[in-house]
């Protein structure tokens, strides 16, 4: 029942940020886009690459989905709206969004293309980039609650949301998420100029819905994680929790896919100097930060 | 008890299969994520053994760590296709002799030994906050001294890959 | 049992994939592969035998830490022998000097 409640609020949610992304990309805001469009992808024919690498080019948009959404299994929408409440869920959606840039890797091999190959690497290199600072952001939320267990993280916010707690902690994480849902500025994988769609330019009709598809849950997931580590999950006034989950899950969301639109695409060198030099300095001080407040003015 | 051994046997024949691949494959990039499957089995069997903090890790970790070595090989390996003909091996009777050898020799040691009771095991929150403790506790030496031997090996990985002023290799 | 039988096997394949392989990174892999069996079968002694005490995850921890050093260095290592020789293959590689 509750596995039911919760991919229903990821697929509304999924559809309501594909709504937001193309108000943000066009400029029109048309709610029936997403589902428009889907249909059309799936009527369409499906194109092969004349030598692919089968394997991977089948495999690479249905990990890609199913990736996210087992990330999104370890995420509380409310106090007991979650598939599964493991005890290291932090790490675990960690380890599970991993497999994302896995499913990219394997999308940029498998057409034998020079664009989805060049995008495939590119994204690669942005992981080792915003990798390590988004595990540290987790280590200090952790460190707030005691404990690596969602439902723990979200209890510890009950006074304070851990944005307030750990500005630092909040920013890095957020830029990190973005970078992780490849979003711009950091969609260097789909850069849509300038490698003609990256990693899905070989892709064409159902599989490319697929595609699509995980990618909103992407970034559905990451504004969810955003919510339960950074912004108190499910605690509100006056509304229901799941209810104050959903909107605080859109209004991230919203502020993601804002936020991009205003800086142009940061190029593969200056993302990885500016993470490596400014980015993993600023979490290892969150971590420093949430110790001292958590040693010494408790 | 049963359901353990079930999926102990599953991971297990998954992570051996995949580990086979990564050799019988010609192509490197399948290679590299085969044995990224491999690992992946390998975590699941950790998870499957109720070591959750260790098996969660273990499946982050390598995610990263094979995707870093398909691109390696990409880099650094001719036909990373596997499209053309190639012999990559060279002394296989030995190798298989060894390989063979070792497997039996560790079979042997598993089914002649007397290993005594099954235990029970912690529940998983426990565990990690329990590992935290003994790490930073009473293993706070290993700790420390894990800490310092990657930072030399960041530093020295890092130099002797950096291309020298106008020396080319390393010292 | 079984987690130990499948470390023995894994250890075998790891193995023969290191001492068949001419190229680095494949005997990499292989030693990744033994590392990996050798990790199982902590675990499973860890989980079967001693599961009160914390040494055995300590140890996984450090064997996971050494793979992990062992890829990063190797990799060093490679990517300095290819920009001076040009290829990685260990059939090659006689001399000490460069």
């Amino acid at each position: 029942m509750t596995t039911l409640a919760v991919l229903l609020m990821l697929l509304a949610g999924a559809y309501l940020v594909a709504v937001l992304e193309g108000w943000s990309a066009t400029g029109r805001f048309r709610p029936a886009g997403p589902a428009l469009s889907a249909i059309a992808l799936l009527g369409r024919e499906s194109i092969v690459p004349r030598k692919p690498d089968r394997i991977f080019f089948e495999v690479a948009p249905v990990l890609l989905l199913v990736s996210t959404m087992l990330a999104a299994a370890v995420l509380p929408l409310g106090p007991s709206l979650v598939i599964a409440d493991m005890a290291t869920g932090a790490l675990f959606l960690n380890a599970a969004l991993a497999y994302v840039m896995v499913a990219l890797v394997m999308a940029g091999w498998g057409p034998d293309s020079a664009y989805a190959m060049v995008a495939g690497w590119r994204f690669l290199g942005q992981l080792v980039g915003y990798s390590m600072p988004i595990v540290m952001a987790i280590v200090g939320v952790a460190m707030r609650a005691e404990s690596l267990q969602n439902t723990a993280i979200v209890e510890s916010q009950a006074v304070v949301p851990n944005a307030l707690y750990q500005p630092a902690g909040f920013v890095v994480f957020f830029l990190a998420a973005m970078c992780l849902a490849f979003l711009p500025p950091f969609d260097l994988p789909t850069a849509p100029g300038e490698l003609a769609g990256g990693v899905e330019s070989e892709y064409a009709g159902a599989r490319l819905a697929v595609m699509r598809l995980g990618r909103m849950v992407l970034v559905v997931t990451l504004s969810a994680a955003v919510t339960v580590f950074y912004l108190g999950g499910w605690y509100g006034p006056v509304l229901p929790g799941w209810a104050w989950s959903a909107a605080k899950m859109l209004a991230v969301a919203a502020a993601m896919l804002a936020a991009g639109r205003y800086v142009p695409r940061l190029r593969e060198a200056h993302l990885l100097a500016w993470w490596w030099k400014l980015g993993i300095p600023l979490a290892l001080f969150n971590i420093f930060y949430v110790g001292v407040l958590l040693l010494v003015v408790r | 008890m049963i359901l353990q051994t079930l999926f102990l046997g599953f991971f297990g024949v998954a992570a051996v299969w995949f580990g086979v691949v990564v050799f019988r494959t010609s192509s490197m990039v399948r290679s590299a994520l085969a044995l990224l499957f491999s690992q992946a089995a390998i975590g699941a069997m950790f998870l499957a053994m109720q070591a959750e903090f260790l098996g969660v890790l273990q499946i982050m970790m390598m995610a990263t760590e094979m995707s870093i070595m398909a691109i390696f090989m990409v880099m650094y390996m001719m036909d990373p296709g596997g499209l053309g003909e190639m012999e990559m091996s060279h002394q296989k009777r030995i190798s298989i002799a060894a390989g063979v050898l070792g497997t039996l020799a560790a079979v042997g040691v598993a089914l002649l030994a007397d290993w005594g009771t099954v235990a029970a095991a912690p529940p998983a929150a426990e565990q990690t906050e329990r590992l935290g403790t003994e790490m930073l506790g009473r293993s706070m030496l290993v700790f420390e001294t894990a800490g310092v031997t990657i930072l030399t090996a960041m530093v020295a990985a890092t130099a002797v890959a950096i291309e020298g002023r106008g020396a080319g290799v390393s010292e | 049992m079984v987690a130990l039988l499948t470390g023995a096997v894994l250890f075998g394949v790891g193995l023969y994939g290191a001492l068949s392989q001419t190229n680095l990174v494949m005997i990499m892999m292989g030693v990744e592969l033994m590392l990996g069996g050798a990790l199982v079968n902590l675990v499973a002694f860890w989980r079967f035998l001693h599961p009160e005490g914390y040494q055995g995850q300590m140890f996984v921890l450090i064997v996971m830490t050494v793979m992990a050093l062992e890829m990063a260095v190797g990799f060093g290592v490679g990517t300095a022998r290819f920009r001076s020789k040009g290829s990685v293959e260990m059939e090659e590689a006689r001399e000490l000097r460069g």
